[in-house]
Order: structure tokens, then sequence, then C-alpha cells
């Protein structure tokens, strides 16, 4: 018998439907007509190891296919959105930024409101200040310098002077003091606004309505004796919101 | 690759302003929905910056040494905003989409181009975020202190749960929960210490949404995430000269971390700050500033004011007020502050005599979102 291949690679490869074609028997002796019986046996034996093997790899192909096929049966091939889909989205996400930009816009001009009217009203109160106590040294100086010479003043003492001096430097403070802890309540009015545009980022407590918050920090300024100072002042405070504007330039370029 | 031809269709779709960006992550959010949680809630200065950042990468396609780089610190800088390696196909395939819908002439050999070029750009970034696997994607850190200096900065100590390792000068990106997904940039106040604790100098911007948050709302026992620290702010090792250090500013903050180096590591030198703001009362870190001059007699601490005419003060811009007090010509310079500060002084400071490259200087931008395409950490 003679086929393509060796005998001893026969078992390692398989066997190929070329490999049958090609096997040649051979003529067994007169007496005996037909094949060699032990080349044919051999050959079907190995015949069906090949399909058996066959058969076997068979089924597992089968069950693999089948969990590939659950697999794939779990999976949504994402689908590419449609331009009607992209459209809508867009304009969704853009409406979103409106809102994010407009929040912080107002955020922006609040506070610097805020801030130009808490600078305007510390340097009017300073240079007020400043003023009274010049005028009071000057009086004091004139006193304590001879004779009373103008009427007007003649009454007041020196220490009531002093008093007064120290008085003012203290009413100076204090209504520092009341400005900024005025301005931080309202900064923080805003800030929760600003996080209620974003309830999910806040913690729980901090959703106070910020009506609350605003009226605590009024209310302490109210009751303050500086309160009716400001209250005077707010008049020219207020105009000073367009002066700020001019100053805001000025800081910006001078860094802080 | 056909280049010049996806320049071309890349340029239709830059055309278009804020349309394509819009298009792209419209589509990257209805293909991939899990996407959307690694973005902020509004996304509009995330549009400018891809565009711009894609620009940047088309713009140097032809020249990988330049490129590499750039995309290797973008590999790793993306780590902290959670981005995988499985999400870089979903963005490849709402990229083509975008490039094809604004193109009438797309071909498939633009297609082939571009997904060829996307893959090369994906290999890179990933390959980097995983070279850069063994140092966490961010640091957990705890705010421990938490001042108010003045009506609009705060003075936070933060200590970061593992350790993190920084070099005085360098700038640390800062995310709160308060403001999910919005990252910015400070320099700490000081160097490295055993406690690892960082001094972080935060001013209220009007209307900014994170710093405000950081001075008004954050406070001690809140958790915050910091990014790799990231900039070019620092001293030269390998010189021992004298020191000239301007802050304008906020800008005090890297410069204060460079008197911290000195004062731990030296070498010993001298070391003169010029610290410029409008008016005296937004001075915020004089005590602390004053502690150190105290403590270091090598340090020399002057102020300049350029809005408050009661001050006692030095008057005047910083720029002016440095050279008033110079010669400098034998010193290393640093600046920091507003780009108008920074630009002043450097210039006053190279008319002066000072070799540009004996001067480092970094401008502190009211809004620092994060590094652009080449490195740079402020806008």
């Amino acid at each position: 018998m003679t086929t393509d291949q060796n005998e001893s690679e026969h078992g390692e490869r398989g066997l190929s439907p070329a490999d049958l074609q090609n096997v040649r028997f051979t003529r067994a002796s007169m007496l005996r007509p037909g094949y060699v019986d032990t080349e044919v046996d051999r050959v079907l034996s190995r015949v069906a190891e090949e399909l058996g093997r066959l058969y076997a790899e068979k089924a597992a192909l089968r069950d693999q296919v089948r969990s590939l096929q659950a697999q794939v049966e779990g999976v949504v091939i994402p689908e590419a959105p449609s331009e009607q889909a992209v459209r809508i989205l867009s304009s969704a996400q853009q409406t979103a930024d409106n809102y994010v930009a407009e929040a912080e816009e107002f955020s922006r001009q609040v506070t610097s409101e805020a801030r130009a009217t808490y600078e305007e009203e510390v340097r009017q109160a300073r240079e007020n200040a400043g003023a009274i106590i010049q005028a009071a040294q000057e009086a004091a100086a004139k006193m304590s310098g001879g004779a009373p010479v103008g009427s007007d003043t003649g009454q007041r003492t020196v220490e009531e002077m002093e008093e007064q001096v120290a008085y003012l430097k203290a009413f100076g403070q204090a209504t520092r003091t009341q400005l900024r802890s005025y301005l931080e309540s309202l900064l923080d009015a805003i800030e929760s606004e600003w996080g209620r545009a974003d309830p999910a980022a806040l913690p729980p407590e901090a959703m106070r309505p910020p009506a609350q918050r605003a009226a605590s920090g009024t209310t302490t300024f109210v009751g303050n004796t500086a309160g009716d100072i400001s209250a005077d002042e707010a008049d020219d405070g207020l105009p000073a919101g367009a002066g700020s504007r001019s100053r805001s330039r000025s800081r910006s370029k001078s860094s802080t | 690759m056909d280049i010049p031809a996806m320049r071309a269709n890349f340029a239709k779709a830059a055309a278009t302003g804020d349309e394509a960006p819009l298009y792209f992550y419209s589509h990257l959010f209805l293909s991939h929905p899990e996407t959307r949680q690694l973005f902020p809630v509004s996304m509009a200065h995330q549009r400018d910056r891809l565009f711009a950042a894609l620009g940047d990468v088309v713009a140097r396609v032809d020249d990988l040494e330049a490129l590499v780089p750039i995309l290797q610190q973008l590999g790793r800088d993306h780590r902290k905003f959670g981005t995988l390696a499985a999400h870089y196909p979903a963005v490849g395939g709402s990229l083509l989409a975008t490039l094809e819908h604004f193109d009438d002439q797309w071909s498939p050999e633009l297609a082939k181009d571009w997904t060829e070029a996307y893959t090369l750009v994906a290999e890179v970034m990933i390959e980097a975020a995983d070279a850069a696997q063994e140092q966490p994607a961010w640091w957990e850190a705890d705010v421990v202190g938490h001042e108010r200096r003045t009506i609009d900065v705060a003075v936070l100590q933060v200590r970061p749960r593992t350790r993190y390792d920084y070099t005085p000068g360098q700038s640390v990106s800062l995310e709160t929960d308060l403001r999910p997904k919005l990252w910015r940039y400070f320099s700490p106040a000081n160097a490295p210490r055993p406690d690892g604790l960082l001094e972080i100098h935060v001013k209220a911007r009007d209307g900014g949404p994170v710093s405000s948050a950081l001075v008004r709302r954050v406070g001690v026992g809140d958790v915050l995430r910091l990014g790799p620290p990231l900039g070019h702010l620092a001293l030269d090792a390998a010189s021992d000269r004298d020191l000239l250090l301007v802050a304008g500013g906020m800008g005090l903050a890297p410069l204060k971390a460079m008197i911290d180096q000195v004062a731990r590591t030296g070498p010993a030198r001298r070391v003169d700050l010029f610290v410029g703001f409008r008016t005296e009362d937004q001075i915020y870190d004089r005590a602390d500033l004053q502690r150190l001059e105290q403590d270091n007699p090598w340090l020399t601490v002057t102020y300049a004011v350029s809005d408050d005419k009661s001050s006692a003060l030095e008057q005047g811009d910083v720029g002016d007020v440095v050279l008033r007090h110079g010669p400098w010509l034998s010193r290393e310079v640093c600046v920091a502050g507003p780009a108008v500060m920074v630009e002043d002084t450097v210039s006053r400071l190279v008319q002066h005599g000072v070799p540009p490259q004996r001067m480092s200087s970094e401008v502190f931008a009211p809004s620092r979102p994060g590094p652009s395409v080449d490195g740079e950490v402020t806008e």
C-alpha cells in the first residue's frame, strides 16, 4: 500500500480526503484475488477513528457557537445615533450650558458689585473718620496752644476731643466688621443659589433656603449701632457701583 | 497617510466653530452613554478645549518627535478624569462620524487615514497612562485647615492620604465634590514636608465656581482630589545664586514654596521677596511672611501697593518697586502673578540687564482649567 504521506505522520495529522483518494492497495497473490485484507482493515480503522474525532470536534464547536450566541444576544450593539437624536441632545446641552453660564455671570455680577460697594463704604468711612479725627486734633491743638479764641470750640475740653477720637476709631473699626460680615452673608447666599442649580453637588444641610441666611445676616446688621450710618451712606454708596467699573479695571491690572 | 487631505478635512469641521464639537459630544454620549459622567454639567469650555487640542495634534501629525511627548502627557493627565483604555475606541468612532458629517467629500481613503492616525494617538496615550500605573490616577486629600484671610482669600491646609511628591513651584490640579469634574490648578505654598501637608492659597474669583466653593463652602473634614503635579516653575538645582522672587497677588504661593525649599534644603543663599498687591488690606499672608523673615536672616520681604494712597508701604507697581531696590544683575529671578504684572516685571528686569535665561515666570490667570497641549499650566 502506498499513500502520499509517511505512515508515522498519519496519526498526528489526521486523515484528509486526499489521503483516502491516494490510497493504493497492493494486489494480493494469484491464489487470493483482491486487496490485502490487513491493509484494508487498517485503513478502515483509521477512517473510523478520524470520523469519531471529527464528530467530537463538531460537538465541541457547536457548544462554543451556542455559548457565543448567548453572549451576543445579551449585548446590544450600539447603533450609530440618528442625526435627529444628535440634534436634540445638542440643543439640550446648549440650553444647559446657557443656564450654567447665566448663573455664573449672575454670581459674578452680584459678587463684584457687592465687593465694590464694600470697598467704597470702607473707603468713605475711613475718609470721614480721618477728617473728623483731623478736625478734632486741630481743635485740640488750638485749645492746648493757648486761651480759647473761638467761642464755638471753647466749650470742648481736650479730654472730650480725645474721647471722641477714640470713639471714632472704634466706630470705624466696627463699621468695617459689620460691612464685612454683611457682605459675607450675602456671598454665602449667592453660593447656595449656585449650589441649587446643581442640587446633587450639595450636602443636604446646605440646602437651606438662602432667604434665611440673608435674613439672619441682615438682622445682625440692622440690630447693630452701625446700622443707621450705613443706611445713611447707602444713598452715596449705591451710585458708587457705577464708579466700581473703572476700579475693577485697575484691579485686574494690578493683579490681585 | 495623506496628511494634507486630512488637514483640509479637519479644517472643514473646525470652520463650523462650536457646531462640530457639539456634534461630536452628542454623538459620543448617545452611542456610549457611560462616557457622559466623565464630563461636567456645562460642556461649553470642554468643547473649546477639545478642538483646540485636536487642532494641535493635526498640526503636528508629521512631527512625531514633538507630538509624542504631548500625547504622553495628555494620556497621563487623563487618568484623573477616569478615562479608561476602553473609552478610546468610543471617542475614535464619534470623531470619525463628526469629521464625516461636516465634509461632503468624505472618502474611504480619509476614513482609513483618520482611523490609522487616531489609533496611533490612542496607542501613545494609553501606553503612557499604563506606564504611569504605579502612581494613583488621583490622590484623595483631607482638608485639615481652612482659614479665611480676607473677604475672598482662604488658606487651606490639605493632607493627601497617600504620599504625594512634587517640587516647589509646581502646580496641583484640584477637584471638589461640590463642583464635580471641574479641575483647577493651584500652587502649594510650601516645599514637601515630612507630615505631607500642602498649603493651598485660593482667591474666590467673581463667578468662579471652583474657587468660590473652595473659599466659601469647603471646610475642615472635606475631601479634595488632587491630580498629578505639573508645571515648569522651579529653582535651578545646579545654581546657588542669590534669589530675587517677585509675586503679584496669588502668585505669592509658588514663591513662598521656594523660600520654604531654601529654608529646608538649602543651598544657603540670600533671598529677596517682593510682594505686590493693590491695597494693603489684600496682603493676606503678611503674618506668616513676617514669621519667615524673623526665622530666616537671609530673607527680606518687601511689600508694594499699587492703589492704596493711605498705606505706608512702598507705592507703585511691584516691578517698579523691585527696580528701585536693585541692582539685581547677579540674581536668579522667579516672577509669578497676573499676566500684565509678569510681562511688566520681566521686561523691566531684562532692561535692567538680568539675562533672560536666569529668569523664570508663571502667569496666574483667573481661571486655570488645565494644561494646554503644550504642557503649559496656564491658559
